[in-house]
């Protein structure tokens, strides 16, 4: 359907201001996810049936502002160029609303139909902060709506309203600048020449190239003609000089006055009602002592959950796909059908049955640290152990994520603005244990050898993280631009919007990671029929034999823990010819231990690798597995030597 | 002074901010402008970061030691 039948409405918002939550119950369980929400360079969207009219919605990632050198806003910016929009719907906090309404007024300079959602008044109450929304709506010229997107209270109205502007449109009236600013706007406004690409409205067009001077948004408006680049210029300097600072300082100064007078016509402030407790919980939280009392606990119980949830799950989803598998041996003997369905069947059980038990906890439980405002206050207290690895706070999620699976950690280390921070993180990702490599950690190390091994390879694993990012950073010559981290006001998260995310970001997931896996394993059980394995045992023989001291059988489940890792432990049973229960009878402890090793390190799984190539590119991607390699080779030795 | 020779729990008013563009954008786009009154909420151990609040708008961020010695401020005298 052409976009002219069903309306096109962006969701715009600072970070944390609720914006997805609210799409997310417009949205429903049915939206379409690109990617994740969030942290996405594309966007989430979704076809909505409300009272019989269809919209489509598209909820942008977070922006604080329309003039942005962050990759994640620019994406906000190209949407909104690009695509001309219906109706934006502008969610902004109402908790720190002088804020927001920064971004509120260059949208209203922009000037397509808008309706201003006024989200989370129940935390602006307990802050003691009441806004008349209606005063607020006629001051900028768009229908304005309290709304509490957690509660679902206040969607209706708003989406009421939206339909409204959406027939009779609406005309955002733009704040002027102070007299001298504004005065030279219009002149630059004036001087544009025909035929310029103009954005939406001349005045947003000429804010926005005095602002940016080829920078950022800059870009978007086109090749500025010679001598519109010295009039813009011109303005610039005039500016410049008038204020004694830089443009887009002048500029955002100006916005920054007129939303806090906006705010104070707007709003009352009953300085005795100040919420005090989020104060004092944050102090406890970020205490320096008890914060990371507080840090250790909360991740302990994290992975014990994971833990707890997911080995039960596991055994329980397994068993049927083996069951399932035994039946096919029996009717369809040892064809090429037999091993094509195999394929296909292990390639599901290990998405299914290995990756989601626990996936899907760390999912849910991420997404509740995250909604409840813990995640940023993580990062803040590991910022300064980050910076021993060249890193910062910011990176922290990130690798939180990786130990669930490698792949969506290396998509959300997009909300990173630096290209540097986002190649260093991305790289180090890989040496994270992602469920697969943790359930072959838990199978291998820690029932044959006992719990405490099993803490101390993830101990040695953190090490080798901090060890290779201490040594990438010595090559990476530009600095790190240091951390600049907002800390959300903390908030009682809630199951149905924590549900809705983690449901989004796991169908991202499946719709990314399990074609490649289910690839790989049909490719792996063709290999198997064609007898492929044997020569590839001959040639990895120096290595495998002679370099890592394992049985020879064990060269073949290299190259299966490069497409899958957690298929090696399957692998590594049906190459020695014996069942998990006697394992210790063919290899010995030593050769355990070298096999979990060098099976974790030895290289980033297929789809790990296809990611860290779209998202960093190849050299990268080719440096993290050549890194790998010459790691675990490392690492193997060492133990050798050791045991 | 800068916002690491500050002293915490007192109101501030941000006179300059110097540094980088890049640094000075997010900060304002984050909402911190020269005259807003701030206060250093606390700082993390082992030279982490600060934790930043501004009182105008009622944001908080957690701010890098590189960054944070970009912020020059000065006391104010009225209470927070």
């Amino acid at each position: 359907m052409s976009r002219s039948d069903v309306p096109s409405v962006v969701f715009i918002g600072q970070p944390n201001s609720g914006k997805s939550t609210l799409f997310n119950s417009i949205a429903g369980p049915k939206a379409e996810t690109s990617n994740f929400p969030g942290t996405s360079i594309k966007h989430t969207h979704s076809r909505v049936n409300i009272e019989g009219r269809l919209l489509d919605i598209i909820d942008l990632p977070g922006a604080y502002s329309l003039c942005t050198t962050d990759p994640a806003e620019q994406v906000v910016l190209t949407h909104l160029f690009g695509e001309r929009p219906d109706l934006v719907v502008n969610v902004v906090d109402a908790s720190t609303l002088s804020r927001g309404l920064e971004l509120t007024l260059e949208l209203v300079e922009l000037g397509y139909p808008m309706v201003l959602a006024l989200n989370m008044t129940d935390v602006a109450e307990r802050k003691g902060v009441r806004t008349d929304a209606a005063a607020l709506g006629r001051l900028l010229g768009v229908p304005a709506v309290p709304t509490i997107a957690a509660h679902g209270r206040g969607v209706k109205e708003l989406l009421d309203r939206a339909f409204e502007v959406l027939d009779q449109g609406s005309r955002p009236r733009p704040l002027r600048f102070s007299g001298a600013v504004e005065d030279r706007i219009a002149a630059l406004e004036r001087s544009l020449p025909p035929g310029f690409p103009i954005v939406s409205n001349p005045r947003f067009t000429a804010v926005k190239l005095v602002e940016t001077a080829g920078h950022a948004c800059g870009d978007f408006l086109g090749e500025v003609e010679p001598g519109l680049r010295a009039a813009v210029d011109r303005v610039r300097r005039g500016i410049e000089e008038g204020r004694g600072a830089p443009a887009y300082e002048v500029i955002s100064a100006e916005r920054h006055h007129l939303a806090m007078k906006l705010f104070e016509d707007t709003s009352r402030v009953l300085r005795g009602r100040r919420m005090t407790w989020d104060k004092k919980v944050d102090a406890v939280l970020m205490h320096p002592f008890l914060g990371y009392v507080i840090l250790a606990a909360v991740f302990l119980a994290f992975f014990f959950i994971i833990f707890k949830v997911g080995s039960p799950l596991e055994s329980l989803l397994l068993g049927p796909f083996v069951k399932l598998k035994a039946v096919l041996a029996a009717r369809l003997g040892q064809g090429l059908l037999f091993h094509l369905a195999e394929g296909l069947i292990q390639g599901v059980g290990g998405g299914v049955a290995i990756v989601l038990p626990y996936f899907l906890p760390l999912l849910f439980l991420m997404s509740a640290l995250e909604d409840l405002g813990y995640l940023a206050r993580a990062g803040f207290l590991l910022d300064a152990f980050m910076h021993r690895i060249g890193l910062h706070g910011k990176s922290v999620s990130p690798f939180i994520l990786g130990f669930g699976c490698n792949v969506p950690a290396i998509m959300a280390t997009r909300t990173l603005e630096s290209h540097r921070d986002r190649v260093l993180t991305s790289v180090l990702i890989p040496f994270i244990p992602c469920s697969a490599r943790t359930t072959i950690i838990l199978a291998l190390v820690a029932f044959y050898l006992g719990p405490l091994w099993a803490m101390g390879f993830y101990a040695a694993n953190i090490l080798v993280v901090a060890v290779v990012g201490w040594v990438i950073s010595r090559f990476l010559k530009e600095p790190s631009p240091g951390l600049i981290l907002e800390i959300p006001s903390l908030k009682a998260p809630r199951a149905g919007a924590i549900l809705r995310k983690t449901w989004l970001q796991l169908r991202s997931f499946i719709k990314f990671a399990w074609p490649i896996l289910i690839g790989g394993s049909l490719v792996l059980s063709l290999l198997s029929y064609v007898r492929a394995d044997r020569w590839i045992n001959d040639m990895l023989a120096p290595l495998v034999v002679k370099g890592l001291g394992l049985p020879h059988e064990l060269g073949v489940t290299l190259v299966f823990g490069f497409l899958r890792k957690e298929l090696s432990l399957i692998m590594m049973l049906q190459a020695l010819g014996v069942d998990y229960h006697n394992i210790m009878s063919v290899i010995t402890r030593e050769q355990l231990v070298v096999f979990t090793v060098f099976i974790s390190f030895f290289i980033p799984c297929l789809s790990t690798f296809a990611i860290l190539w779209k998202e960093i590119g190849k050299k990268w991607a080719f440096v993290s597995a050549g890194l790998s390699v010459g790691i675990a080779l490392a690492l193997s030795w060492i133990v050798r030597l050791v045991l | 002074m800068n916002l690491l020779d500050a002293p915490a729990n007192a109101p501030l008013r941000i006179v300059d901010l110097a540094g980088g563009e890049g640094a000075r954008r997010r900060l304002l786009a984050l909402g911190f402008h020269k005259g807003d009154i701030v206060a250093l909420d606390g700082k993390a151990i082992l030279r982490g970061p600060l934790l930043v609040r501004n009182c105008t708008s009622d944001t908080t961020v957690a701010l890098g030691r590189g960054v944070a010695q970009k912020v020059l401020v000065e006391p104010v005298h009225e209470p927070l």
